[in-house]
Order: structure tokens, then sequence, then C-alpha cells
């Protein structure tokens, strides 16, 4: 019996940010709230559940609309902060 | 990325920095504020790239923040044509160009023949041209097939043939007819003679009536195979006579050459004269005029092609190289080694498929000439044809 959480997850309804990884060198978040910090070594951006923290070397910000963002450069480290 | 790119470009996009007040702030402002931001760079000189349309809305975020933003760039199609849009000679020379290309996209400016063997291109080229398919021609004039049987016509060995218009250029594929062998024509009657005087050493008769034997001795003219065959019931019929008899013949050959001769040599001066083709015009490069007195001229075309299409233009050569007459003499040598050329040619020529068997060479040497014979003992096939005219 999966939980609620679970099945909105599984219609995109979640109120969770989505994040897609590739390799160490691009992250994609989807349902970003805004950037708190900004530098060529970290990057943190609010999500409605949390505050994530991209750390890393020259780190820059590809794009940026309402709800997503994408992170390139060369990630080192991903932090979910409460 | 090319077409995200492209399209940034086509919509034109303004590079800005952002100064003072905080500029993760300013980009979440703008985030929610629907404005789209790419290429957002870090630090205190710090910037995006933003629509060209949408900079104005980044102001409030930009006051609300605390920023201040500078233009860097504008880049994009929009920006392009406002600038350019002061120089109506640019305006012009576009619409001059757009006409230009559509003109002389209409024409038909290479045409590449391909897969004759026998008949030269120039031959072909120039019975399309008098068909009216030339370098230049309106496209809309051409009519493939008519002129395509127009040249067949003029070319009987053409068995079939094509015009292709590919864009300007015009593809001419020819298929050549295979020849049909000879056919001997066996009906008419003959005899059989002596083309020379011999003993004869072998003999195949296909059809008549044998008059020599091997061993006999013929003269020119004698009569070898006769067309009269006579059955086991004593009739008589006519038939075309058909034999092969090898004699062994003797031949004389004798060649003068004549030692002291005359050859023109360069005397180093040298004139070219250059032109320029460019869609079908011969313009002059070099202003030489044709040069008077004794020279010899050689012809050479340069042709442009890309990716194996010939291109309207090339530079066509005049090599002018003056040359004087000098006298002089053969050694003896290479007198007899001329002489023994031309007699291989004429022993070639006369026996016709025979072999020589024996010869005596006899020079003499009169004055600057020298006359080289020959004795030869050959063995060929004296079987000629005479045909009988009957009433």
């Amino acid at each position: 019996m999966r939980k609620p959480a679970d099945l909105l997850g599984l219609t995109g309804l979640s109120m969770q940010a989505h994040m897609e990884v590739n390799g160490n060198r691009e992250a994609v978040v989807e349902g970003c709230g805004g950037v708190l910090e900004y530098d060529e070594t970290v990057v943190r951006v609010r999500t409605p559940g949390h505050v994530v923290r991209f750390t890393g070397r020259g780190l820059t910000i590809r794009c940026l609309t309402a709800d997503a963002l994408v992170v390139t450069g060369y990630i080192t480290g991903i932090e979910f902060m409460g | 990325m090319i077409s995200l790119r492209l399209t940034r470009w086509l919509i034109g996009y303004v590079r800005f920095s952002v100064l003072g007040g905080s500029p993760e702030r300013f980009y979440s402002f703008c985030a929610r504020s629907g404005a789209y931001l790419w290429d957002i760079a870090a630090g205190r000189s710090g910037g995006a790239c933003v629509a060209a349309r949408r900079y104005r809305l980044l102001r409030a975020p930009a006051r609300r923040a605390g920023c201040r933003l500078r233009v860097r760039e504008r880049r994009g199609l929009p920006f392009l044509l406002r600038r350019t849009g002061r120089h109506p000679g640019l305006w012009a020379g576009a619409a001059v160009f757009a006409l230009i290309v559509s003109v002389l996209s209409r024409q038909v400016w290479c045409i590449r023949v391909t897969g004759n063997a026998s008949v030269p291109v120039s031959g072909v080229e120039q019975a399309l041209a008098s068909a009216g398919l030339s370098q230049g021609a309106w496209k809309s004039a051409v009519e493939p097939q008519k002129t395509a049987q127009q040249v067949m016509l003029k070319f009987p060995q053409i068995r079939w043939m094509s015009i292709n218009l590919k864009g300007s250029a015009a593809e001419v594929v020819i298929q050549e007819k295979t020849a049909k062998p000879p056919i001997e024509n066996r009906k008419n009657l003959c005899n059989i003679k002596a083309s020379a005087t011999g003993q004869i050493v072998s003999m195949k008769v296909y059809a008549g009536t044998p008059m020599v034997q091997k061993g006999d001795a013929v003269v020119e003219g004698q009569l070898l195979v006769s067309a009269v065959v006579v059955d086991k019931l004593g009739g008589n019929t006519l038939t075309h006579a058909s034999a092969e008899v090898v004699a062994e013949t003797t031949r004389s050959l004798s060649v003068k050459i004549d030692r002291k001769r005359q050859k023109t040599v360069p005397t180093g001066k040298t004139v070219y004269r250059r032109n320029l083709d460019l869609f079908g015009a011969r313009l002059p490069v070099s202003f030489q005029g044709k040069p008077r007195g004794n020279y010899r001229v050689s012809r050479e075309k340069f042709g442009l092609s890309l990716f194996g299409t010939p291109l309207p233009a090339g530079l066509y050569q005049e090599r002018w190289d003056e040359v004087r007459t000098v006298d002089y003499t053969l050694a003896k040598d290479q007198a007899r080694a001329l002489a023994k050329r031309e007699l291989a040619g004429q022993e070639k020529k006369l026996l016709n498929g025979g072999r020589v068997t024996g010869e005596k060479i006899t020079e003499n040497w009169a004055g600057g000439t020298l006359v080289y014979s020959a004795k030869l003992t050959c063995q060929e096939n004296i079987a000629k044809e005479s045909e009988i005219f009957l009433k």
C-alpha cells in the first residue's frame, strides 16, 4: 500500500523539488523558489522542502526561470539543509 | 543547442552586468517576474543575458534588490536591422544581390557530358549549343527531350541520351551503341585469283573448285579457285569461292631518306595571353596582343569546380612560343634507324598478316641521301576475290 505522498510524487503533483544530476557537471533543479547565494564555489537554492547547497569549482547558473534552474561546473558536493 | 542559440539571435538579446546590491535576490525576483535569464555569471562583475524585449521588465527587480544594471552587449537580428537601417546602400546592395542570384539561377551555367567514349565532348557541346543548350541559356527555354533527340540525330552512334537539369547545371548522360561486326557478303559469285606471284605453300579451300595445288608456282592474276563446282551427276553450279592460299612471295621495298633536314626550335621568347571566363563572357586579363612573327601557339583552359560540379568560371591561357627554323644533318646511324622504321611500316601495310621469312638489305649513300632497299621473302595469303558479273 503506497503512501499518499508517494502517489502525489508519481502523478507529478508533489510539493518536493525534482532534481536531475548529470555526472558531476550539471544539475537541473525543478521547483526551486529562488537563489539564496551564488558565486563560483557555492550555489544555494531554496526549494519547497529544503535549501539545497551545491559546492564545487567554476559553478555557473546556466539558465534560470520562475521554477527551474540549471547549475553547471565541477560539482563536488550537494547538501540538503533543513 | 544550435537551434536555441539561433532562436535567441533571431529574437535579439541583451547581455548586462549587475552592479551593487544583492545579485542573488535580483536573480530570484527576475525568475518570479517571469524573465528568463541565461548565462548567469557570478561575482561582483557578474551579469546575465535576457531577451531584448524583456530587459525593461528587469528594472523593478533591480530596484527591489538594490542593484544597478548596465548593458554590456546588444546582439541579434533586431539590433542588426536597426544598425543597417541607417545605411540604405546596404539594403540596395542586398536587393541587387538577391536579384542577381535570382536571375543567374534561372540560367544554365554548367554542362557536364558523361558516358561518351567515341563521341567527342566538344562535338556534343557544339550540337547542344545549336539545339539551344549552351552556357547562359535560360532553363525555361531548354526542352531536354527535344534537345536530346536533335543531338542524337547528329550522332548516329549514340543509342540513348538524357539531359537532366539540376539547379544551374545540365548533366548530359550518353550511352553509345555497340558497333555491329562487318557481315561478309556471300551472295555474289566470285573466283579466287592470285594477288601476287609466288609458290604455293598451303591451301585451304572453303568453297569452289581448286585449280592449283600445293607446290605450284603461280603468277599474279592467275585463277586459284574457280567458282564453278561440278557435282557427281555432271551438273555445274556457281558459288562464292572462298579460300586461304598461302604462298611464298618476293617483295622489294625501298625507302629514301634525305639526311639534310629542317626543324623548328624555340628561341626562348614566350608570350602569355590570359582571359578570365566568367559566366560565358571572356574578359582579357593580360593586355598583350597577338605577337607577330613565327610563333607556335598552345591553348589551355583551367576550369574551376566545386564538389565535382564545374563552375562557370575559369582561366583560358594561350602560350605563344617564338620558334626559328634550323638546318641539321642526320648522322648515318640515325638515318639508318629512321629508314628501318619506315620500312617496317611499309612491310606491315603490304603483307597484311603475312610474315617475312628472309630479307636482303642494301644501302646506297649518294650525296646526302640514303636509299635503303630490302628484298623480302614472305609467306602471305595471296587469295583475292574476283567477282563474276552475270547477265
